[in-house]
């Protein structure tokens, strides 16, 4: 195991600093303490599950970290399962940062693990589950095991006078084997922050204010596209990321773990419906109501006409000069293999499924384009563990081979959906060794 | 996304008198999947009796070169809940097109909430026919569905009891009247399998096996939209009393009454 000494001197320019897991020599008190137990969740009056939550809510409490200041949490699990708990979107070593696959030790049944790590980069994480939910549609991530981390930076993006944070969720899947193959859920409810339209507190808000969302998708599953009737919003982050500039839109797209830091103008007074812009997942609970002072009526909701979305309005301008190093490319190839009808479809990459498929060992410090070719059915989110990337190219189409790709620049992610048939590229560098 | 179109149903509560005719009206295993709420399916059953009986007896026409038509209306009511209509006809050389009678089928399943490890649904029909077509007018029958998808391969098993309401059977009781399907995905589009229909008489004691209904069917199911179900059949009779051989065919066509916003 790395001691804190060598993972900090390992991490070297990547700043990365990092660990000691499970450990529980420090005397010190921990900065914060998560529990993990049983919890019975009310979606709506008529709405309860049971399922597993930290610090008995959902979302799990909100944890402000400072930039590059260590921070030391400990984690107690009070199941009969093991647990992890990943922090999605930090730059950690592979000892603390929750990625199981990777090698993340587990947290027994009735123990407690102490982490200590120093978050970079800021921006809006999130902190969920890493456990694996097999074919049980309630445990894991579709048990809603999920929390808000908020990175703060020295200055923050833009001015505003309040801030909210909104976890969207999907909650009792089921699998129609009667479906395609993929055997996709559906899901009885869905849900804004643990609550059914109409079953939490409106977000209250003053005429004049400019409000910051923080918006996550902790769906296990599911693409999600959220507006606020009456009122547009000003993209200013994707996945906690500064965008080159702020980009106003009608609506949002979020693919399962994408996060959208949006500013809104509080400028039209009322009652109003921020929620799923598609009817019938709206219907299964996913919205809210925004009241501003003053204002008695009835929630309003302005049905868009249209999903708008994509990557590419937010682009930037090409840098000036561009790396001396040209970057080592790496095709990823997605393909699901039809199985039956009464099965998973088996999900490849290069023809292997996990943990059979792997690439040739990176290099710290090197940089790397991975090409993302999706030749599915289904578009499929992918997430980089303990790195983000920037968004190089996207949309090219595998069959309409005259759409040329849009070049992109500035677009900093930890998570993108890649589009069924189509091809999108990502550059990064690799902050870390293989453990 | 595929609509189990393979899920065909077998309606033998049209079955007369034994070893006497026929009710080859809708031939189909049930699966236990219900109709979404808001949505209705509208089936034709095409099914065409290539050697059958020719005689007419007691009244009762033969099967032999019987084309028979059938309309299916099923409604979902709620996730749990569907009811289903049939409209039964009958073109034949000499006789023109009839009307035959007509069924309903309310049916209530297990619900995806309760994670069963199969699917299980239950139906229950009533209808009448006329008795030119079947000397037993009025007919009830209550059908346990089970069904269970395992990768490729698809079982469903449908051990329906029958009772004649009004006819000559009516002192016979149940009848035991199963069906069952197996079949296998060859690609996404592409199923094929057998499906087996029987009616052995009456629970208690069943009748000869000369005297029993039986049939095989080799059908393939192509799962080519969700909207649409096609199933194409053709069947051996097993017993010396069954009809020889029929060609089945459903085309079905899903339509969602839901409200939609623009963008769903």
């Amino acid at each position: 195991m790395l001691s804190r000494r060598t993972l900090l001197r390992l991490s070297g320019a990547a700043a990365v600093a990092g660990s000691l897991p499970r450990l529980a020599q420090e005397p010190v008190a921990p900065d914060y303490e998560l529990e993990i137990a049983p919890l019975t969740l009310e979606l709506s009056p008529r709405h309860r599950l049971k399922t597993l939550a930290y610090n008995g809510q959902v979302p799990g409490p909100l944890l402000r970290l400072k930039e590059n200041q260590p921070v030391t949490i400990d984690v107690t699990n009070r199941t009969d399962r093991p647990e992890v708990v990943h922090w999605h979107g930090l730059f950690l070593p592979v000892a603390v940062d929750g990625s199981i696959e990777e090698g993340t030790p587990p947290i027994a049944p009735h123990a407690t693990a102490r982490l200590t790590f120093t978050p970079q980069p800021a921006g809006f994480r999130w902190y969920h589950t890493h456990t694996m939910a097999m074919a049980d549609l309630t445990r894991a991530q579709y048990g809603g095991q999920h929390g808000f981390l908020m990175i703060e930076p020295r200055d923050h993006p833009g001015r505003y006078d309040q801030e909210f944070f909104l976890a969207l969720h999907d909650w009792r899947g089921h699998l129609l084997a009667s479906d395609d193959g993929a055997m996709n859920p559906t899901y009885d409810a869905a849900t804004i922050n643990g609550r059914m339209m109409g079953a939490g507190e409106p977000l209250r808000v003053r005429p004049g204010q400019q409000v910051l969302l923080h918006i996550l998708n902790s769906s296990p599953t599911e693409v999600h596209w959220i507006a606020l009737a009456g009122h547009d919003l000003t993209v200013i982050a994707l996945d906690g990321n500064l965008l080159p500039a702020p980009r106003v839109v009608p609506m949002l797209r979020l693919a399962p773990a994408e996060r959208v830091c949006a500013l809104v103008k509080m400028d039209n007074p009322g009652v109003w419906i921020l929620g799923e812009v598609r009817g019938h997942v709206q219907a299964a609970g996913m919205a809210v109501v925004v009241e501003y002072a003053n204002a008695v009526s009835t929630p309003r909701w302005q049905q868009p006409a249209d999903l708008l979305w994509n990557y590419q309005q937010f682009t930037g301008a090409p840098p000036g000069g561009e790396a001396a190093e040209s970057p080592t490319v790496i095709p990823l190839v997605f393909e699901a293999n039809f199985r039956g009808h009464g099965a998973m479809e088996a999900w490849t990459i290069n023809g292997r499924s996990y943990p059979d498929a792997r690439v040739a060992p990176l290099q710290r410090g090197r940089r790397y384009r991975l090409q993302l070719i999706n030749r599915s059915r289904d578009d499929h989110p992918l997430h980089r563990h303990r790195h983000s990337f920037e968004l190089r190219s996207l949309g090219a189409s595998l069959t309409a081979h005259d759409a040329a790709p849009a070049d992109l620049h500035g677009i900093i992610k930890d998570v993108v959906l890649v589009d069924a048939q189509t091809h999108m590229d990502l550059g990064f560098m690799m902050l870390f060794d293989y453990a | 996304m595929r609509t189990r179109c393979c899920l065909l149903l077998l309606v033998l509560s049209c079955l007369p008198a034994l070893a006497r005719a026929q009710g080859n009206y809708e031939i189909q295993v049930y699966g236990a999947e219900t109709v979404p709420p808001h949505t209705l399916i509208v089936e034709l059953h095409s099914n065409f009796t290539v050697q059958g009986g020719k005689d007419t007896i007691d009244g009762v026409y033969p099967t032999n070169h019987q084309e028979h038509e059938t309309l299916e209306l099923t409604e979902g009511i709620n996730d749990w809940s569907e009811v289903g209509f049939y409209v039964f006809t009958s073109e034949q050389d000499g006789h023109g097109v009839q009307w035959v009678g007509d069924h309903i089928r309310p049916r209530i399943r297990v619900p995806d909430s309760w994670d069963w490890p199969v699917g299980v649904s239950l139906s229950t029909e009533i209808g009448y026919q006329r008795s030119v077509y079947s000397p037993d007018t009025w007919t009830w029958e209550i059908r346990p569905i089970i069904d269970k998808a395992i990768g490729r391969w698809y079982f469903a098993v449908n051990p329906a009891l029958e009772r004649t309401l009004h006819g000559p059977d009516v002192t016979q009781g149940l009848a035991f009247a199963p069906g069952v399907k197996i079949s296998y995905d060859f690609t996404r589009v592409v199923s094929a399998g057998l499906e087996y229909y029987a009616d052995y008489g009456p629970l208690d004691d069943f009748v000869s096996t000369h005297n029993q209904q039986q049939q095989l069917f080799a059908v393939t199911d192509l799962n080519v939209s969700p909207l649409w179900e096609i199933n194409i059949g053709v069947g051996i009779g097993l017993t010396g009393t069954t009809d020889h051989f029929i060609v089945k065919c459903i085309l079905g066509r899903r339509f969602d009454w839901r409200r939609h916003s623009p963008v769903d």
